[in-house]
Parts: structure tokens; C-alpha cells; sequence
């Protein structure tokens, strides 16, 4: 528990791919005294990195599912949530965001800001998570911490203020001068954790001069303090620390710090930035809907003793069952309360509350205001609210993009059938971007991600985690069928072989029905069809959608109007009725001039505005009707609506043509008539499946 | 009531949009107080070009694509219901093929801006427009090279390219045609000038078209806007 919540920090570590996140999250939890040995991503001693507790992350090399981590640093809490870099795994990113008060945002100074640190900022934007910017990698060929400088203004629009000063580049990196206290501060011992201050460098002190008068010039801007000690020549770190302090949570300052993780050099001053310039808890404002008043917004108060508030962010399958991480933004939450799911409502007891560090954990007795903890056997989804009963606040909802893409997967015997059924029911409650399902239409089990490499590591784990073999498939688009003007009908089924025999006529129309799948109407006047064979005829008419004539894809958006029929006294029946009604169907659907229907995705690609041309062609030659364009700066959205069945391979596409600059989300729109070329194709393709069976 | 039908009822024909004249290129103006229907005004010239089977791009100023795609779909279920269209969602997708929307931030918009655009769309076969809609430009900053590179380009694209402005009630100036400010000093650049104004009987908002050297559409209030439902009428 945290008596000041003032010395709490919760904070995420994000970036570009490769950028050094779990290297230099490593160093910090041996700086912190949490490990006690260093361990590199793909280093000889093959340990792997702490924070890289799945198999498969330590054999790529890198991070796949988010670890929470917590250490003290001078007197403060931090907890510290690694977040993946692979674009296809930003739910993990976002879901980290929702619940951080602030975010260290690593770039590598060769590579500069990649497409994926575009994201992340735009995220860390969304979320209004003020942020560090911390150059990593200053030890390599290439380095160049001004070059990046100058990307994070130019192509971050952020207002970034270089607050360090690196000494020596590349192999003669030595250490970095600190700007607020203008010392050089170097990092000795065999892992850099002895700190030796010096003067600053003969060679290096003009250049550390100017950069300290731009940094004052940037800082003063939020404090008058320090704009008055500056013009009197007295300005103190305490004052520049305080004026940074402020431009950083208002997000309109971003401090920049920079070193090597490999190198063991920097990480100290960067935990010393996080204790100075992000903020605790209470100095960000979060919001909660209170449900018993149409969902309006409430400012959570971060008050330990006000009713408890606390968000479920992750879920994990653990050695000891399912461990549901949570922050709690008031209250505080302790072992063997009852807390209540807003969503669904069920009460749950606090069995055991545990503070993670990676794959390890630490029992603990209660939770304060602020904190991030991880609770046992608690069964929720990601995303719920639990409060302690007193109030009915849900968090806001976290963004949950919408998968892009489905592969069909087979378990290749039984026993892998098993296996894989159980890896999946945990894969869906721990991520809720991937979805599973079984097709109807071809039994295959659909599995539906944020993009190859994602469902990739899913099938990967399957096999590795659960001894799950799977075959992967090629993706299917769910067409549909559906009528096209009103059509009658007047059917009647007789069969007299031998036995009782079978007697119903059904008369009617079928419809297109704007909105909705299917509906029955029953216009039965005089008892025609008598009353106990109406819902005969319905579960008929319901069975022959199931499958159209067409391409044998459910039928969708019409109403069976019955309005005459005849029945007989002994023949007719429970099963004549509904197989007059599949008749009837038939017989009307026929003269309803059916269509095939696919599933039309809006489509939104976001870029650099250069690209704008060939992502419009890319999306025309996809079929695609382009809605519009929104540009803003120098990026542009581009919105466009585009069949499923022509996105596939889309993601490779696209960062080929953009240089991997621009990215694209999908969801579905609606169902839309295919072109006659394609029906016909579809058509040709049913027959040729319908001849081989 | 059919497509072609509907064409030849709608009041629009009076401003000549899309009929078959000599005139193939147009600068037009929509000019009004605040709220009055401009939007509106230049939706539904964007729609009888588009029902006319030709291309459209929107050109929106501040305004979201979200937004502005409302207004289409409002003013089409509008029309569609008013004549009792005969297939209105048929008719809707195939008109939509041939929209685009474009939002810019102001700052953004000049002349070689959207010739760039322009020019992606028609070289990657999107699109190729003969009516733009500009609307939410500010002319009380109006850039005069701006309005004279668009008049040059529409003549050279045969394009009709249709703005909307926004006049201030304490603002009395006015040009020689009859133009309000802030397009007093500018209305040189447009061949036809529709000013929005509220009929001094009844309720409906009149369409003076205080100017026209085209020929196509004849001056006075010949039309009227319905303030309920913001749709063109021939009377209220």
C-alpha cells in the first residue's frame, strides 16, 4: 500500500520494434535492485531477459504479451508495464495506456521514429499519457540523438527539449552531461551502476551552454518562476525540474533524455526523469461512468478511503489459474473484500492479491488508490470494472481495434483437438482481439487476429504451450444470399407412398426486409393452416434460409408472409407443414431475383499525405469505393469501402507501397451485392464443389 | 418515381447544374448568414450532379468526413421520399461511387493542394470530377490568387466548382452585383451568386440569384429552401 501517492508512478515503456524496451527494462529492475543479474534478450547465457517470460519472446527476441513489473526508486513506487513493439500487437499497447499515468517512449538513435513510434505517439496522444523521450542505443554505429531530435519536432509534433547532452558517440560514448545540473555524469562498475559526477568536459561545455540557455528558454515557458530567475541569472535545478514537471503533464513539453541500455548507460537519470517529470495518479485526471446516471462522466477521486474503483486491464492464464491484473483509481482494495463486476454483476472474493513482477510474484495484503496489482480466480473479461458495491461506475471503455484477419485452422488428431480448444478459450480471454469461431457452413474453426504475425504467434503457441498441432488454412469470406423484390409462392406438399401420408399447402409472398435477418408473418385468415402448423411453417420457412440456392450461403433480410394454404384432416402434420413452407420458399425464391452478398469493411488507412495517391489506387484496384479523405498536417486518413474477399494480403501490400509508413484498420460495414463477374464466378465455384461431392 | 423522372422535377434544374448546356465550367457562390442552409444548398448540387451520372468531389473545410457524409445521406432520404423513389438504396450506392469527400484544415487548401490531389484521383482512376463543393472556406481571408487559380482551373478542367460563404449581419457592405461581404471585393471570380435570405413573408428562405453571366440560370428569387427540411423548392 502507498501511504503518498505522490511517489507513485505508473508508467509504460513503448517503442518501435528492436528499439531496447526489455533491455532497458532490465536494467532498471537490476538498478532497482529487483533482479540481481542482467540477462539480455538473446544473450549467450540463454536465460533471455526477465521481463521476456514467454518462450516464444525469448526465441524472437521480442515482446509479446506485456509483463507488469514493479520497483522502488528513491523513495518511489513505480510500476511498469513492458508493452510490445510489433504493430500487431498494439491492443497490448493500448490496453497499457489506458491504465499508465505517463510513458517512457524509446527510440533508437539510428533508426530515428519508426512507423510503429508514429503509433504509439498517436496512442499516448489519444490517452493524454505525458511522456519521456529517451534516445536508446547512443553506442551504435550511426548514432544520432539530434537527427532524432529533430524527427520527434518534425514528425512527432512534439515539443521536444533535449535535457541531456551526450558525451562521446557511438564506441566513445561515455556518459551524458545533465543540462539541469550541468554535470557530466558517467556510469562506472561492470554493469554502469556506480554514478561518478564531473565537470563537464573542456570540449563539450560551450556546446552543453547552448543547449541548457534552449532548454531554459523551453522550460520558462511554464513557469514564471524560473522565466524571472532566468533573467536574473539565479535559476536553480529545483525550479527547471519544476518547470519541465509542468509542460510534461501538460503534455506540451517532451523531456528528452538518452544513453545506451546495452551499455548500462543512462538508466539512472531516466528513473531519476521519472520520478521528476511523470506524474502520480493524482495529478492525472481519469473518468468513470456513473451508471445510475445515464452513464455520465465522474472524475474518480484517487481518495483510499472513498468506495473502491478498479479497472481489469489484463488477463493471464497462470500457473495458479487466471490472474486478472487491475489499476484501482479510489479506494482501496484489500484481501477478502467482495468486490462486483459493473458489467455483469456478480460478486467475487479478493482471495489473493499479489503484486507481479514478471512471472514472479509477491503476496500482498491490500491495494491503495493508484496502484496496479493482480488478483486470483477472479472470473472477468478485460476491460471490467469491479467496484466494492457502493457505487456503480463502470471505467470508460478501452479502444479494442476490430481483427483484420481469419485463418482456418485444423487440429491435425484428436488429441490436438483437445489441446487446441483449450489454448483458444484462454487465448480469447486474454486478448480480445483474437476471436475464434467455428464456421457452419465449413466446420473449419475460424481464428481472427490483428495480422499475420499475430495470429502466427497464436498458432505457435498453441503448438508450443498446449502440444497443439494445427493445420492453417486459407481464409474464408462468409457470403451471404439475399432476395432482391417480392415474390409469390403457393405450394403444396403431398405424399401418399405407403403409411400415413403427408398433406400441407402454404400460399404467401416473400420480401427483402430492410433491416433484420428474418421475419415471419402470419396473415392466416379462416383457419386455413390451422393454428397448431403456423409455427410448423415458420421453423420451415427458417430452415430454408440456411442454405440459398445460389452458392448455398444463408439467406438473409426477408419475410415470409403466409396469407392462404389448406391442410388435411389426417395427413397434415408437424413435418408436412414445414416441409410445405421449405417449398414455398424454394419455389418463391426462385422468381425473388436472388442475389450473392459479401461483406463490404470500412476501411481506414492512415499515412504520411505523400502516400495518399498510391494507397487511393491500391484500394481502387481492390474494388474499393473510396468515401473520403481526411488530411491534418502532413497525414492523411483515407476511408474507403472494400469487399473482404480483397483484403486479404492487404497489410503486405500496403507497407510495401508506403515503406511500411502507413497502417490500416477494417470493420465490418455491411453486406453489399457482389458484381455480376464475381456471382458468376462464386456461382461456377458452388456447382463445381456441389459436383464433386 | 424513377431516377430520370426525378432529375426532371427537381427545382435544382433552374440552376442549370447539370443539363446538357454549353456551359461546361462554372464558378458558383452560395452566400448566407450563419445556419441558413448553405450546406444544404451545396449537398443537393452535389446530389443533381451526381444523380446525373456525373462525378462529384466534396471539398469540406473543417469540417469531419463523418459529417459531412450525414448530410448526403439525410438529403438523399429526403428526396428519395419526397418523389417516392422506386429502388432509393439502389440508386443511393450507385450514386456514392461517385462522391468523394476531401477534409483539409484551412491552412491547407489552395490551389496546387488540390490540383495534387486531384490529379492522384485521376491518374489512379478513382475518380474525375465535373462538380466540386467547396464549403466552409473563409473568404473573410480569402487569398485572391487562390479564387482566380480556381477559376482558371476550372475552366481548364471543365469543372463547376460551387462554394459556400458566410455573411455577418452587422457586415453591410455590398458590391455592385449585389454581392454581401465578405465576397464584395471577390464576386468577380464567380459567374453565378446565390444569396440565402429569409422571405420577408412566410417561412421559407428565399434563393436570390443576385447574379448569373452564364446565361443558364435566370436572376431573382425563382427558388426557395424549405427551413424545416433545408430542401430546394420551386414555392413554399
Amino acid at each position: 500500500m502507498k501511504d503518498d501517492l505522490a511517489k507513485v508512478r505508473n508508467i509504460g515503456i513503448s517503442a518501435h520494434i528492436d528499439s531496447g524496451k526489455t533491455t532497458l527494462t532490465e536494467r532498471v529492475l537490476y538498478y532497482t535492485q529487483r533482479i540481481h543479474a542482467i540477462h539480455e534478450v538473446r544473450g549467450k547465457d540463454g536465460v533471455g531477459a526477465k521481463m521476456d517470460s514467454m518462450e516464444l519472446e525469448r526465441e524472437r527476441g521480442i515482446t509479446i504479451a506485456s509483463a507488469a513489473t514493479y520497483c522502488d526508486w528513491k523513495g518511489h513506487s513505480i510500476n511498469i508495464i513492458d508493452t510490445p513493439g510489433h504493430v500487431d500487437f498494439t491492443i497490448e499497447v493500448e490496453r497499457a495506456l489506458r491504465v499508465l499515468d505517463g510513458a517512457i517512449l524509446i527510440l533508437c538513435s539510428v533508426g530515428g521514429v519508426q512507423s510503429q513510434s508514429i503509433t504509439v505517439n498517436r496512442q499516448m496522444t489519444r490517452y493524454r499519457v505525458p511522456r519521456i523521450a529517451f534516445i536508446n542505443k547512443c553506442d551504435r554505429t550511426g548514432a544520432n540523438p539530434d537527427r532524432v531530435i529533430g524527427q520527434l519536432r518534425d514528425k512527432l509534433n512534439l515539443n521536444a527539449v533535449p535535457i541531456q547532452l551526450p558525451i562521446g558517440l557511438e564506441g566513445d560514448l561515455e556518459g551524458v552531461v545533465d543540462l539541469v545540473t550541468m554535470k557530466a555524469v558517467y556510469f562506472d562498475g561492470d554493469n554502469g551502476e556506480k554514478i561518478r559526477e564531473e565537470e563537464i568536459p573542456a570540449a563539450l561545455k560551450a556546446e552543453a551552454e547552448k543547449r541548457r540557455e534552449a532548454l531554459l528558454d523551453a522550460a520558462s515557458m511554464f513557469s514564471d518562476e524560473l522565466m524571472e530567475a532566468v533573467l536574473e541569472g539565479t535559476p536553480t535545478p529545483e525550479m527547471i525540474m519544476n518547470a519541465i514537471r509542468t509542460g510534461t503533464l501538460k503534455l506540451e513539453l517532451t523531456p528528452v533524455m538518452m544513453g545506451s541500455a546495452y551499455k548500462n548507460k543512462g538508466i539512472q537519470l531516466l528513473l531519476d526523469g521519472v520520478a521528476n517529470y511523470l506524474p502520480a495518479p493524482t495529478e492525472v485526471d481519469n473518468f468513470a461512468l456513473d451508471l445510475d446516471k445515464g452513464e455520465t462522466e465522474i472524475k474518480v477521486t484517487n481518495n483510499p478511503d472513498d468506495p473502491m474503483v478498479a479497472l481489469a486491464f489484463k488477463l493471464e492464464d497462470g500457473r495458479y489459474g487466471q490472474l486478472t491484473y487491475v489499476r484501482t483509481y479510489q479506494g482501496t482494495l484489500k484481501k477478502g473484500d467482495t468486490i462486483i463486476n459493473a458489467r455483469t454483476g456478480k460478486k467475487a472474493k479478493v482471495g489473493r492479491l499479489v503484486r507481479m513482477h514478471a512471472d514472479e510474484m509477491e503476496d500482498i495484503e491490500e491495494a491503495g488508490s493508484g496502484d496496479i496489482v493482480a488478483l486470483f480466480g477472479i472470473d472477468c473479461a478485460s476491460g471490467d470494472t469491479f467496484t466494492d458495491g457502493k457505487l456503480n461506475y463502470s471505467m470508460s471503455s478501452m479502444h479494442v481495434p476490430t481483427p483484420v484477419i481469419s485463418l482456418a485452422i485444423k487440429p491435425v488428431d484428436n488429441k490436438a483437438q483437445v489441446n487446441m480448444s483449450k489454448a483458444l478459450n484462454r487465448f480469447t480471454k486474454e486478448d480480445p482481439t483474437f476471436k475464434t469461431y467455428i464456421d457452419s457452413e465449413t466446420n473449419e474453426t475460424i481464428i481472427s487476429g490483428m495480422g499475420e504475425l499475430h495470429l502466427d504467434v497464436y498458432v505457435e503457441r498453441m503448438k508450443r504451450e498446449y502440444n497443439a498441432e494445427v493445420q492453417v488454412g486459407a481464409p474464408q469470406v462468409a457470403y451471404r444470399e439475399a432476395i432482391t423484390q417480392r415474390a409469390d409462392f403457393n405450394y403444396t406438399h403431398k405424399k401418399q407412398t405407403g403409411g400415413s401420408g403427408q398433406f400441407g399447402r402454404v400460399g404467401g409472398y416473400i420480401e427483402p426486409l430492410e433491416e433484420g435477418e428474418y421475419e415471419f408473418v402470419d396473415s392466416i385468415v379462416g383457419g386455413v393452416i390451422p393454428r397448431e402448423f403456423i409455427p410448423s411453417c415458420d421453423k420451415g420457412f427458417r430452415k430454408a434460409v440456411v442454405k440459398g440456392a445460389l452458392i448455398g450461403a444463408p439467406i438473409t433480410g426477408v419475410r415470409c408472409v403466409i396469407n392462404d394454404g389448406a391442410s388435411h384432416a389426417v395427413d397434415s402434420s408437424d413435418i408436412a407443414f414445414q416441409l410445405a413452407a421449405i417449398g414455398a420458399f424454394k419455389e418463391g425464391y426462385a422468381k425473388a431475383k436472388p442475389v450473392i452478398l459479401e461483406p463490404i469493411m470500412k476501411v481506414v488507412v492512415e499515412g504520411p499525405t505523400e502516400f495518399q495517391g498510391s494507397v487511393m489506387g491500391s484500394l481502387n484496384q481492390r474494388r474499393g469505393m473510396i468515401v473520403g479523405t481526411t488530411e491534418e498536417d502532413d497525414y492523411t486518413a483515407i476511408e474507403a469501402e472494400v469487399p473482404l474477399s480483397e483484403m486479404f494480403g492487404y497489410s503486405t501490400d500496403l507497407r510495401s507501397l508506403t515503406q511500411g509508413k502507413a497502417e490500416f484498420t477494417m470493420e465490418f460495414a455491411s453486406y453489399k451485392p457482389v458484381p455480376k463477374s464475381v456471382a458468376e464466378q462464386l456461382i461456377a465455384e458452388a456447382q463445381k464443389k456441389n459436383k464433386e461431392k | 418515381m424513377q431516377k430520370k423522372e426525378l432529375i426532371e422535377k427537381n427545382p435544382i434544374r433552374h440552376l442549370n447544374v447539370c443539363t446538357e448546356s454549353n456551359v461546361s465550367s462554372r464558378m458558383g457562390l452560395v452566400i448566407a448568414r450563419a445556419g441558413l442552409g448553405k450546406t444544404a444548398i451545396l449537398v443537393q448540387i452535389a446530389l443533381d450532379s451526381l444523380l446525373n451520372g456525373k462525378q462529384v468531389i466534396h471539398v469540406s473545410v473543417g469540417q469531419s468526413l463523418e459529417k459531412t457524409r450525414i448530410w448526403y445521406d439525410d438529403m438523399f432520404k429526403d428526396i428519395a421520399a419526397g418523389c417516392k423513389l422506386d429502388n432509393p438504396y439502389e440508386v443511393y450506392d450507385e450514386i456514392m461511387h461517385n462522391r468523394m469527400i476531401m477534409t483539409f484544415k484551412e491552412s491547407k487548401l489552395s490551389r496546387a493542394k488540390l490540383e495534387e490531389r486531384m490529379n492522384d484521383l485521376v491518374y489512379q482512376n478513382v475518380i474525375r470530377p465535373s462538380c466540386i463543393v467547396v464549403d466552409g472556406y473563409d473568404f473573410a481571408c480569402a487569398d485572391q490568387q487562390f479564387l482566380a487559380d480556381l477559376k482558371e482551373m476550372s475552366t481548364a478542367m471543365d469543372l463547376q466548382i460551387w462554394f459556400s460563404a458566410v455573411s455577418h449581419r452587422g457586415d453591410e457592405r455590398v458590391s455592385a452585383a449585389g454581392v454581401p461581404a465578405p465576397c464584395h471585393e471577390v464576386d468577380g471570380f464567380f459567374d453565378t451568386v446565390i444569396v440565402l435570405q429569409a422571405a420577408a413573408k412566410g417561412e421559407c428562405i428565399d434563393l436570390d440569384i443576385v447574379k448569373d453571366t452564364t446565361g443558364v440560370s435566370k436572376c431573382g428569387k425563382v427558388l426557395k429552401l424549405d427551413p424545416m427540411t433545408f430542401m430546394i423548392k420551386e414555392s413554399c
